[in-house]
């Protein structure tokens, strides 16, 4: 039997700075959004639910690699429509500057309804909306045709997706609580989704967390995804390298001098 | 200087609150930032039409007898419940993502399809993004409402009722958020409902309900039903039949009982929103 032993050994010290990127006092910051983010996800699992139901899945995705992959996804998602490409393009950056993105799914709007005849998702006085456009049998529904070129393979059950709302809503809440910065994007929902993640979900909600200086998800610019910071510093590395390359002096012996009032430079 | 007792201002003082939640509805965040989120208050004696709504539809709905009995009862005791309305209109796409999750492949085929149908029990139909925004809100409504530690749910017997007598016109999903009184356990553990529940009533409702826990040997593909102690003497088994009491009696609630309720109560509904115009 393994005996718990504790560790007394408390002490050290940790520098924490987001500047520069990907830097380890800068994973080390993103370490403590990353806690966060598990926090929310506590939170949405704690949401009210129709029915009380089960019916949340999630994905936490973080590291460079990973969220390029989504931002990608989203610039590709966002060419596929007029009204998408703008506001998509622009969230791609945000998805790059984020520290980490919570995918939260929900399992059941497009296979096991509430079947409560609700009628949010077709304003009918009973489920038949869903069903009429499902393949179904006796009420089970059958996914298995899995070709449907929409983003989303509606209809989709309203109490459902009712319910992936409360989960966002609560997952946002604590990021508010906790003071590190989140919204919940459409775009970064249907890029995960068509990656794979939350696999079993009929409707996915993406929110990204970041806690930096400048909260990510507001004040852009116009044409954000071709002036954002990233790209603000690589054109800083492109000019001033090129600024360098055309000046030449041996520093050791000889430094231009700023002009003295009334005298000219030796 | 001043010296406030408690009970004396508690129950004013959920309606502070309701305005509190009220706040958080509207600042909280949305996917599509195209959602216009309404909302009302409502408290005592302009509860009474929701509770007549409610009533018929109580004696055949148990979820809506539990909801209708708490209001109910905690009103009559002089502690009534806040209930705060949460609607927006979801029925038009002004998104132009047509993005499938619908049913239909256009936001422009779904508005017109949204033209066809007048709703069903909680509204509808509804654009799958803005009735997210519409959710997040709610959340954020029985967020702020458990932060400020007053017990409350989102009731869908609440909403119905709100959609039958028409409140909030404009919107065409409206959500009862109830909140209040002041205490531990009023929605969860409901104590205003000792003693209503008897032992067979609940019994009966697993039985129904999860019909499997109570099954016999499968085997013989007709299995019996333990629903007594002496199950197997004699036996019962399981019967699925359409039922013309059921429907009949679902009939005159929806047909009969309801539409009683609204021609008394639907003028002093409109009566409000002509007012407010």
């Amino acid at each position: 039997m393994n005996k718990y032993i504790e560790d007394l050994n408390f002490e050290g010290e940790e520098f924490m700075s987001d500047w520069t990127f990907w830097s380890p006092q800068d994973i080390r910051r993103k370490k403590g959004v990353l806690a966060a983010a598990r926090l929310m996800i506590n939170a949405a699992m704690t949401a009210p639910i129709a029915g009380g139901v089960p019916s949340l899945e999630v994905h936490l995705v973080y590291g460079q690699a990973e969220l390029e992959a989504i931002a990608r996804k989203m610039e590709e998602i966002a060419h596929t429509n007029k009204n998408w490409e703008e506001p998509f393009l622009y969230e791609a950056v945000m998805a790059r500057d984020s520290d980490v993105i919570i995918l939260l799914g929900n399992t059941r709007c497009h296979e096991t309804p509430l079947d409560a005849c609700c009628g949010m998702c077709g304003g009918t006085l009973d489920c038949g909306y869903f069903y009429e456009k499902k393949k179904h049998k006796y009420g089970l529904v059958d996914i298995s045709d899995r070709s449907s070129p929409r983003m989303i393979d509606g209809p989709l059950c309203s109490a459902r997706v009712d319910d992936l709302g409360y989960a966002v809503g609560s997952a946002v809440w604590m990021a508010y609580t906790l003071m590190v910065d989140a919204r919940p994007f459409a775009s970064i929902g249907m890029a995960g989704k068509k990656l794979g993640y939350c696999p079993n979900s009929g409707m996915v909600v993406g929110v990204p967390v970041a806690a930096k200086p400048k909260n990510p998800y507001v004040d852009v610019n116009v044409d954000y995804h071709l002036i954002n910071m990233d790209k603000v510093l690589d054109n800083t590395r492109k000019i001033y390298q090129t600024a360098r390359v055309l000046r030449g002096f041996d520093y050791r012996k000889w430094i231009p001098k700023r002009q003295k009032a009334g005298k000219e430079e030796e | 200087m001043g010296h406030l007792i408690g009970k004396e201002y508690i129950q004013d003082h959920i309606v502070e609150v309701a305005k509190s939640v009220v706040l958080a509805i509207h600042k909280a965040p949305q996917i599509t930032g195209k959602t216009e989120i309404e909302t009302e208050i409502l408290w005592g004696k302009d509860l009474e039409p929701i509770l007549a709504v409610m009533e018929p539809v109580a004696a055949a709905v148990r979820y809506a007898q539990w909801d209708y009995e708490t209001i109910k009862r905690c009103y009559e005791k002089g502690e009534s419940p806040v209930i705060i309305i949460i609607g927006a209109k979801l029925n038009v796409s002004n998104l132009g993502w047509n993005c499938g999750a619908c049913g239909f492949n256009t936001c422009k085929e779904f508005n017109a399809y949204a033209k066809t149908v007048s709703g069903g029990q909680l509204g509808g139909p509804c654009c799958n993004w803005k009735l997210l925004d519409c959710a997040i809100a709610c959340d954020w409504a029985c967020a702020a409402a458990w932060h400020y530690k007053i017990d409350n749910r989102i009731m869908g017997s609440v909403s119905f009722a709100l959609g039958a007598l028409n409140y909030m016109p404009d919107a065409n999903v409206k959500l009862g958020l109830t909140m209040g009184p002041a205490r531990d356990m009023v929605y969860y553990n409901r104590e205003e409902m000792h003693k209503v529940m008897t032992y067979e009533m609940d019994k009966m409702d697993l039985i129904r309900s999860v019909p499997t826990m109570f099954t016999g040997f499968p085997g013989g593909g007709n299995p019996m039903y333990k629903t007594k102690d002496d199950w197997w003497a004699p036996p019962e088994f399981l019967n699925i039949e359409y039922s013309e009491e059921m429907m009949q009696a679902l009939d005159k609630i929806l047909y009969e009982q309801i539409p009683e309720v609204l021609v008394k109560y639907s003028p002093q509904v409109e009566a409000r929103y002509k007012k407010k115009k």
